[in-house]
Formats: structure tokens, C-alpha cells, sequence
């Protein structure tokens, strides 16, 4: 362990936590571009995050530590997750033999249970109904992430990360294969399940649908600040996993030099503007579907999911 | 099992095909639009038919290429056009009461198709043949045929029957063509003219339940009419 690398494993979490709200901020203007009106500035997400910092911290009667805890466990979940995966550097670093994929699922599971609970301690109603949908989507859409994850290591014949981006950026047979296809098309609607976005999340936020910002309503000032920039850093995390790991394992720092990792960070950007503009369409196209109707897309990825493995098992 | 040798790049397209024809299926059973069925139906049959076409270029059977031109045209052509012309004249155009919701519906398939595989394994090692494309075949073929009965069996517009048989029918077809690619030609014709006689009496079926029972869903046709 050299001191280098640990300066450039610095590098991926400060690289998480510096560039997710611009990633944000990407998506929320071209959204509104698309829709031909002129949308909010790219920087938009940064500022309101310095607003938020200079509030004033008001705290709802009846709340217990767990509001006050919640957000610095979803920050500090997702200021660790970027330690295991390969964000600028396709080799381990210094602490990321900490955990596999699994290790990470979970880590980044642990960070949406928090807020769950915070939305449930304060007793109010939107915050019980928000945790109690969240838990819902949840719960069908984990057994499906985990049917993915079984795929990606039955593929690689590994559950780590860096070996699965070695193993498809190697070999083209494998990154053709119809279980690499599926378990991309499978990841896909994952990601849009967990980073709220259409067909189950609303994409106007404050309204009668709202799933994960009901369970924040009960926050404000610098805590909401944290608990916006973990959700956002949560959605820069699953970009990094999809893209880094599944879709485009190519253009990473292999000799972890300054510049390498520079550029390797402004093609993370171009990678995420491409997987943004993928959002941006289904989010344009797709109309939110009803609440007896979440289980569908879900379970088209499951079957995505238990076909790749099926694929795998034959290649 | 009398089976040719295939180079990889022969192997690696019919896997493709396969798993695309077993995907549209898929589609077939999440979908809820009955002009949905229909069109995956008809990209299902072209994909075989391709797969017909390039079985007879690596197997060298150029009676293969025929039945490939007959594929196309009557399952991807000919079957689609008529099934339109009875949805057009039914006015039916999706499952109202569906029994299974599509989700649980897919989630089934999928059960199905790892039963596939598991019976695939077994008959492949029972044959002695450790073939992957010859695994894969079997799982295609198996879990189609599982899926068609599912459909069958979970849905009850007269429409969704004839698709339910047509994707059986698909999916023997399909394991057939690269399972024995050799078989006699007289067989295939009279296969896909059988079809064409099933789905015109369908179509006439169809039409005299609409007129006197005035519906084409099965549940209705429970209660007897004196």
C-alpha cells in the first residue's frame, strides 16, 4: 500500500462526492430540454446544497436521535461503497478488498434503511406512507438485484468487481453474450427503480405519488442537505456499478497516474451523459404506472435476470 | 441423434436466435394487448425462419432454404394477417379479466424455464450428446412449450388460444430445426399447412361463438345454452 494509491482512492470518493449533483443536474436540465422548456442550470443541485447548508436546522416535536442519525449514516454509507468499485482506477486500491459486490449491495441498502426509519420516528403520516411504499418497491426489486449479482458471478466466475470490468473489457465473446445483454437490460430497470425515476417514482416531487421525498419531508436545513446529497450520490454509485462494471468496462485509469485518473474521471462524465440520456427518454416516454402495476417492470428484470443465468449456464 | 458439427460462429448464432425467439415469448406473456401477441408472434416466426436459413447454410441441407422462404411467408406473413383480419372483426383487442396477473405470469415462465433446463441436462446426458447448442435447443424448445400451455391455461380469449398454440407449435418447430435439421421436407409442408387449416378454423370457430354466445372469452361459455 503506497501512499500514491491511497491518494487516488481519495480521489474516487472525492470524485463520488464532488461530481453527483452534477450528474443530477444533467438529468434534470436535459429532461426539461427535452420537453422544450429551458430547465434549471447544470450547477442548479450545488447550490441548492449550499442553500441548504445555511438554513436553519428545524426539528419536528417527538423526534428521536434516529432523525439526527439517519442522514450521516445515508452520507457516510455512500462515502464507503465508492471504496470497492472501480471508479477511476480497473485495479483494486488500497481497502477495497473491504467487501465484494454483496458487501456493497448491502452497504448501500443499509444507507436506505436509515432513512426509512427516520421517515417512520417522527410519526408523521407522510413519512409512514413514504417508508411504507419505499420498503414496498424494496422488497420486490431486492430479490431481483441479487438474482443480478448471482448472474455477474456466475458470469466472471467472481463477486468482485474489478474482475467482472477486466473480464468483459478482455474479452468481447463474453460482453456479446446474450447473459451479459440480459443482465444489462436486468440492471437497467434496476436503476431506474432505485434512483426514482419513471415508470414507479414520480418525476414531479412534491405530490401525492412521492415515494422516497415523502420520507424525507420532515427534514430541512443541513440535514436535508446530507440526505439529498446521499440520494444523489447514491444514483452517481449505481451509474458507476452499471457503467464501469456492466455496460462500458472501458476507458479507466490502468496506471493510476495523475492524468489517467483526470481523464478517467471526465470519461466517467461522458459515460454517465450517455446513461443520463437513456433515463431521459424513458422518463419522457413513460408515464408513471399505477400502484398495482409496480410489480411489472420488476418483474420483467427477473425474468432478465433468471434467463441470463439460464443463458450462462449453456454458453 | 444424428447431429452436424457446428464451427463456433455457426453455434453462437443459433444460440442467439434461440434465446431471442424464447424472449419474444416472454413478451407474449407480459403483454397485455392482444395486437401485441400477434406482432411478437410474427417476429418469433421470422426468427426461426432465419434460423432455418442459416441451419441449411452450415448443415448443408438446401431443402432448408425452402422451408425457410415457407416459414416467413406463411407463419410471419400469412398466420399475423389472418389473426389481424379475426382481432378486426372480433373488436377484441385485450385480455379484460385476466386470471394471472402478467407479473406473476412471468415470474412462472421463468420457474418454467429453469424446469427446462434441468430436464434439458438430464435428456442430453441420458442421449449421451454434451453438445451446449444441443442443451440450449432443448431448453428453448421445452420451456416454449411450457410457456404456449401457460398461455393456454391462464388466459381465455379465444384470440390468446390460437397464440398460445401457435408459440407451442413455434417451439417445436424451432427445436426440431436444429435438433434433426435433416427431417423430410414433406413433414415440414404438412406442418405448416396443418397450422394454416387450425387457424382458419379458429377464425371460423371464433366468429360463431361472437354470433350466438355474442362473447369470445371462455369464461363465458361455461353456462349452457339450450
Amino acid at each position: 500500500m503506497t501512499a500514491h494509491d491511497v491518494l487516488l482512492q481519495i480521489g474516487q470518493v472525492a470524485a463520488v462526492l464532488l461530481l453527483s449533483p452534477l450528474v443530477q443536474g444533467f438529468i434534470l436540465r436535459y429532461e426539461e430540454r427535452v420537453q422544450r422548456a429551458r430547465g434549471p442550470s447544470l450547477v442548479q443541485p450545488y447550490r441548492d446544497l449550499w442553500k441548504l447548508f445555511h438554513k436553519e436546522l428545524v426539528v419536528p416535536e417527538g423526534a428521536s436521535f434516529v432523525h439526527f442519525v439517519a442522514p450521516v449514516v445515508a452520507f457516510t454509507a455512500m462515502l464507503i461503497v465508492p471504496l470497492l468499485i472501480p471508479v477511476l482506477t480497473d485495479y483494486p486500491l488500497p481497502l477495497s478488498d473491504m467487501g465484494d459486490i454483496l458487501g456493497g449491495g448491502l452497504i448501500l441498502t443499509l444507507g436506505g434503511f436509515f432513512i426509512a426509519l427516520a421517515g417512520l420516528d417522527s410519526g408523521s403520516a407522510y413519512g409512514g406512507i413514504g417508508s411504507s411504499r419505499s420498503v414496498m418497491v424494496s422488497i420486490l426489486a431486492e430479490p431481483t438485484l441479487i438474482l443480478v449479482f448471482v448472474g455477474i458471478t456466475l458470469l466472471a466466475k467472481s463477486m468482485l468487481p474489478f474482475v467482472v470490468n477486466h473480464l468483459l473489457a478482455n474479452h468481447l465473446a463474453v460482453y456479446w453474450s446474450p447473459a451479459h445483454i440480459f443482465l444489462v437490460c436486468a440492471f437497467f430497470i434496476l436503476l431506474l427503480v432505485e434512483t426514482d425515476r419513471l415508470p414507479i417514482h414520480s418525476s414531479t416531487h412534491i405530490e401525492v405519488y412521492m415515494i422516497e421525498e415523502a420520507r424525507v419531508l420532515e427534514y430541512s436545513g443541513p440535514l436535508l442537505a446530507l440526505v439529498k446529497w446521499a440520494s444523489m450520490m447514491k444514483q452517481f454509485i449505481l451509474y458507476t456499478i452499471f457503467c464501469n462494471v456492466l455496460v462500458m468496462p472501458w476507458l479507466l485509469s490502468t496506471q493510476g497516474t495523475a492524468a489517467g485518473a483526470l481523464g478517467a474521471a471526465i470519461a466517467v462524465l461522458g459515460k454517465f451523459a450517455l446513461v443520463a440520456c437513456a433515463v431521459i427518454v424513458v422518463e419522457t416516454a413513460q408515464s408513471r404506472l399505477r400502484f398495482y402495476r409496480y410489480q411489472e417492470p420488476l418483474a420483467a428484470s427477473f425474468v432478465l435476470a433468471a434467463l441470463a443465468i439460464i443463458a450462462n449456464q449453456i454458453r | 441423434m444424428t447431429l452436424p458439427h457446428f464451427t463456433p460462429l455457426a453455434a453462437s448464432l443459433f444460440s442467439l436466435l434461440a434465446i431471442a425467439s424464447l424472449l419474444l415469448t416472454f413478451i407474449m406473456l407480459g403483454s397485455r394487448w392482444l395486437r401485441d401477441y400477434m406482432y411478437a408472434f410474427g417476429l418469433q416466426s421470422w426468427m426461426i425462419a432465419v434460423l432455418s436459413a442459416s441451419m441449411g447454410y452450415y448443415a448443408h441441407f438446401p431443402e432448408l432454404y425452402l422451408v425457410a422462404v415457407l416459414t416467413a411467408l406463411f407463419r410471419g406473413l400469412l398466420l399475423p394477417y389472418l389473426i389481424l383480419r379475426i382481432l378486426q372483426r372480433l373488436g377484441a383487442d385485450r385480455e379484460l379479466h385476466v386470471i394471472l396477473q402478467p407479473s406473476t405470469a412471468l415470474v412462472l415462465g421463468a420457474a418454467g424455464v429453469v424446469f427446462a433446463l434441468v430436464v434439458a441436462y438430464h435428456l442430453a446426458a441420458a442421449v449421451g450428446v454434451s453438445s451446449q447448442v444441443v442443451i440450449l435447443a432443448l431448453t428453448v424448445m421445452l420451456s416454449m412449450k411450457l410457456i404456449g400451455f401457460l398461455m393456454l391455461s391462464v388466459r381465455h380469449e379465444a384470440i390468446s388460444h390460437i397464440l398460445g398454440l401457435l408459440v407451442l407449435e413455434n417451439g417445436i418447430f424451432l427445436g426440431s430445426q436444429i435438433l434433426i435439421p435433416g427431417m423430410p421436407l414433406l413433414i415440414e409442408l404438412v406442418i405448416l399447412f396443418d397450422l394454416l387449416v387450425a387457424v382458419a378454423c379458429f377464425g371460423v370457430l371464433a366468429r360463431y361463438l361472437m354470433e350466438r354466445a355474442g362473447t369470445t372469452s371462455s369464461l363465458q361459455l361455461r353456462k349452457l345454452v339450450g
